[in-house]
C-alpha cells in the first residue's frame, strides 16, 4: 500500500464515521442498540454485587460492556458494513479505481475504530453518570487491552465480510454467536458462574480475554475471586488476543484480494437478483 | 491508426458453455465502438476481459498496448469504468464522492466543471441515493472520466433512459470524443444506439463478430433483400432481389422507358440487424 491510498483512505473513513454520525436511523441504532441496552440491564441489575467481591454488577457491566462493543464491531459491524459494499457495488467501484481497495480497507479500519471509540465513550459515560463504576486503576493496562483487542477482531471482520453472501446473511449467520458469547464470555455474568464446558468454548474467543484484560484495568484484585485460576492472568489475554491478530492479517490480505478480485459487473447483478428473490 | 483496444481470438467458457468464440476487435484511439448485440450474446463477458475483471480462456488481448490480465495500477488510471446499473456509496453527497475517488488520480478534473458539463450543478449536495435515475447515471460517467481516461468503457449505459435523456447522453459522448479525444467502447442491444453514436459497431451474435464496420458498411455487410415494386398491366408487381439495382435497369430495358409506379425499398439497418440475429440464432 503507498502513502496515497492511505492518506485517502483514512479521510474516507473518517468522512464514512460522519456519515454515520449523521444519518439520523444508524445513529439511533447504534444509540438505542448498545448504550440503550446497556443503560436498561445496568437499571435492572446493576446494583447487586459480584458474589462477595464489594465489586457492583454495574461496574462489571460497564467493562464487559466495553469489551462486547470492540468484539462486535470488528466481528459483525464492520463485516455487515463490507458485505453491504460488496452488494451496493461500492467494493468494485473501488476495484476500478487504481489504488482504491487499499483505500477502502484504511477507510474500513478508520470508520469502525471510530464507531469503537464513540461507543467505548457513551458506555463509560453512562456508566459514571449512572454510579458505580470507578476509573481504570491501570491505564497502561486500559491502553494496550484496548489497542491489540481492536486489532484482534478487525482484519478478521474483514475476512468474514469478504466471505458472507450478502449483509442479510451476515446479520443471520453472526446474530445469534454473538449473543449467545455475550452470555457466557463472562460479559454480563461472572465466566465462572459457568459449566467449565462453556468456560472453556469461551476462552476460544477474543470476546473473553478482551474482557478479561479490561477487568484488569478496571477491577480491584478482590474481584480475582470471580476469575478463572484466581488471576488476571494478563500474558494469556495478550497471547490469546496477538494470537487472534496475527491470524486475522495472515488471513486477511490473501482472502480480500482474491474476494475483491472476483468483483464484476455481472456477479454484482446476479447477487442483487438473487438478493431481490429471496 | 494507433491502436486502444487490440482482441484476437477471444475465447471464454463457463465450464462447458461457451459464451465467447474467437472474438477479434481492433479498435483505434479516439474511435466510439460499439458493441452491439441481443442480451446473452457475451457483451459484458468481453468488457468485463478488457477491463480486466475476468481471466479469459483463449485468445489475445491488449487494451492500451497492456494485457489486462496483467495490468498494473498505472494502467488502470488510463482507463474510465461505467458499469450496467451502480448504486454504491449511497450516503455520498454527490460533489463529494467526485472530489474523493478524483484523489486517486494524479491529475483529476475539477469536481465542479465536472458536474456543470454534466447538468448536475444543481445536485452537487444532494446525497447520491436521492438522485433520478437519470441523474446517477450522469454521476457515474462523471465518476467514469473524473481521472482523464485514455479509454472510456460504457456497458449500456442508456439502459431505462427516457428519449430526451438518452438523446442528451449521446450528445455528451460525442462531446467527450470530438474535444478529448477519448476512445469510448461503448455496449448496446439498441441499433440505434449504435447507429445514432458509433464511428463502428461490431455485431455479436452468439459469443462471435457476425459484422464489424461503419453503419454503412455494416448495412452492405449484412444486406437483407430489397423489394422492388412496380405497376405493369394495372396490377402491382414486386419482385424481392439481392440486386434492385439490376432489376431496375431490366425494367427500364423492358418498358423502353420510365416504369410506372416503381419502387425500390432497401431494407433498413435495422430490419438488418434483426435479420442477422434471426439467421445466427
Amino acid at each position: 500500500m503507498n502513502v496515497t491510498s492511505l492518506r485517502i483512505g483514512l479521510r474516507r473513513g473518517w468522512k464514512e464515521h460522519l456519515h454515520l454520525v449523521k444519518d439520523r436511523k444508524e445513529l439511533l441504532t447504534t444509540l438505542i442498540g448498545t448504550v440503550g441496552v446497556f443503560v436498561l440491564l445496568l437499571l435492572w441489575i446493576g446494583d447487586g454485587q459480584v458474589g462477595e467481591t464489594g465489586v457492583s454488577q454495574g461496574t462489571f457491566m460497564t467493562v464487559g460492556f466495553l469489551a462486547f462493543t470492540i468484539f462486535s464491531n470488528g466481528l459483525m459491524t464492520l463485516p455487515m458494513a463490507i458485505a453491504t459494499d460488496r452488494e451496493e457495488g461500492t467494493l468494485l467501484r473501488l476495484r476500478t479505481i487504481p489504488g482504491g481497495i487499499p483505500a477502502y480497507l484504511t477507510g474500513r479500519a478508520v470508520t469502525v475504530l471510530c464507531q469503537i471509540a464513540v461507543q467505548s465513550v457513551l458506555i463509560v459515560g453512562a456508566g459514571l453518570a449512572m454510579g458505580g463504576i470507578a476509573p481504570p486503576r491501570d491505564w497502561l493496562t486500559l491502553v494496550w487491552v484496548l489497542l491489540l483487542g481492536t486489532v484482534a477482531v478487525v482484519p478478521l471482520g474483514a475476512v468474514i465480510g469478504c466471505l458472507v453472501p450478502g449483509p442479510k446473511a451476515a446479520a443471520g449467520l453472526l446474530g445469534l454467536p454473538m449473543m449467545v458469547l455475550m452470555v457466557t464470555s463472562g460479559v454480563m455474568l461472572p465466566v465462572t458462574f459457568m459449566p467449565e464446558v462453556v468456560q472453556w468454548i469461551s476462552q476460544a474467543f477474543p470476546l473473553y480475554w478482551q474482557g478479561l484484560g479490561l477487568r484488569a484495568a478496571f477491577m480491584p484484585d478482590a474481584m480475582l475471586a470471580a476469575e478463572i485460576g484466581g488471576s488476571w492472568r494478563l500474558p494469556w489475554v495478550a497471547g490469546a488476543l496477538a494470537t487472534w491478530a496475527v491470524a486475522g492479517m495472515l488471513l486477511a490480505p490473501g482472502l480480500i484480494r482474491r474476494v475483491t478480485r472476483r468483483e464484476s459487473g455481472s456477479r454484482l447483478a446476479e447477487r442483487r437478483l438473487a438478493a431481490q428473490a429471496s | 491508426m494507433d491502436t486502444a483496444v487490440s482482441v484476437h481470438g477471444l475465447r471464454m467458457n463457463y465450464g462447458a458453455a461457451e459464451v465467447l468464440r474467437g472474438v477479434d476487435l481492433e479498435i483505434g484511439r479516439g474511435e466510439i465502438f460499439t458493441l452491439l448485440g441481443p442480451n446473452g450474446a457475451g457483451k459484458t463477458t468481453t468488457i468485463e476481459i478488457l477491463e480486466g475483471f475476468r481471466n479469459r480462456s483463449a485468445g489475445e488481448v491488449s487494451v492500451l498496448g497492456v494485457d489486462p490480465e496483467r495490468g498494473t495500477e498505472a494502467w488502470r488510471a488510463r482507463l474510465g469504468i461505467v458499469l450496467q446499473s451502480w448504486r454504491d456509496h449511497p450516503r455520498w453527497g454527490a460533489r463529494d464522492l467526485l472530489a474523493h475517488l478524483g484523489e486517486f488520480y494524479d491529475d483529476p478534473r475539477d469536481p465542479d466543471e465536472l458536474l456543470a458539463a454534466l447538468g448536475l450543478t444543481a445536485q452537487a449536495g444532494q446525497r447520491v441515493s436521492r438522485l433520478s435515475g437519470g441523474q446517477r447515471r450522469r454521476l457515474d460517467v462523471a465518476l467514469g472520466i473524473v481521472g482523464r481516461p485514455e479509454l472510456l468503457f460504457l456497458d449500456e449505459p442508456t439502459t431505462g433512459f427516457d428519449p430526451e435523456a438518452r438523446r442528451e447522453f449521446h450528445l455528451l459522448i460525442e462531446k467527450l470524443a470530438a474535444d478529448e479525444g477519448i476512445t469510448v467502447l461503448l455496449t448496446t442491444h439498441d441499433l440505434a444506439e449504435a447507429e445514432k453514436l458509433a464511428h463502428r459497431t461490431a455485431i455479436l451474435v452468439g459469443g462471435e463478430i457476425a459484422v464489424c464496420g461503419t453503419p454503412s458498411e455494416l448495412a452492405e455487410a449484412v444486406q437483407a433483400q430489397s423489394h422492388v415494386r412496380w405497376l405493369e398491366d394495372g396490377r402491382e408487381r414486386v419482385l424481392t432481389t439481392s440486386d434492385p439495382s439490376q432489376v431496375a435497369w431490366e425494367l427500364h430495358g423492358r418498358f423502353q422507358g420510365p416504369v410506372p409506379g416503381l419502387e425500390i425499398r432497401r431494407p433498413s439497418l435495422e430490419e438488418n440487424y434483426l435479420s442477422l440475429i434471426g439467421r445466427a440464432a
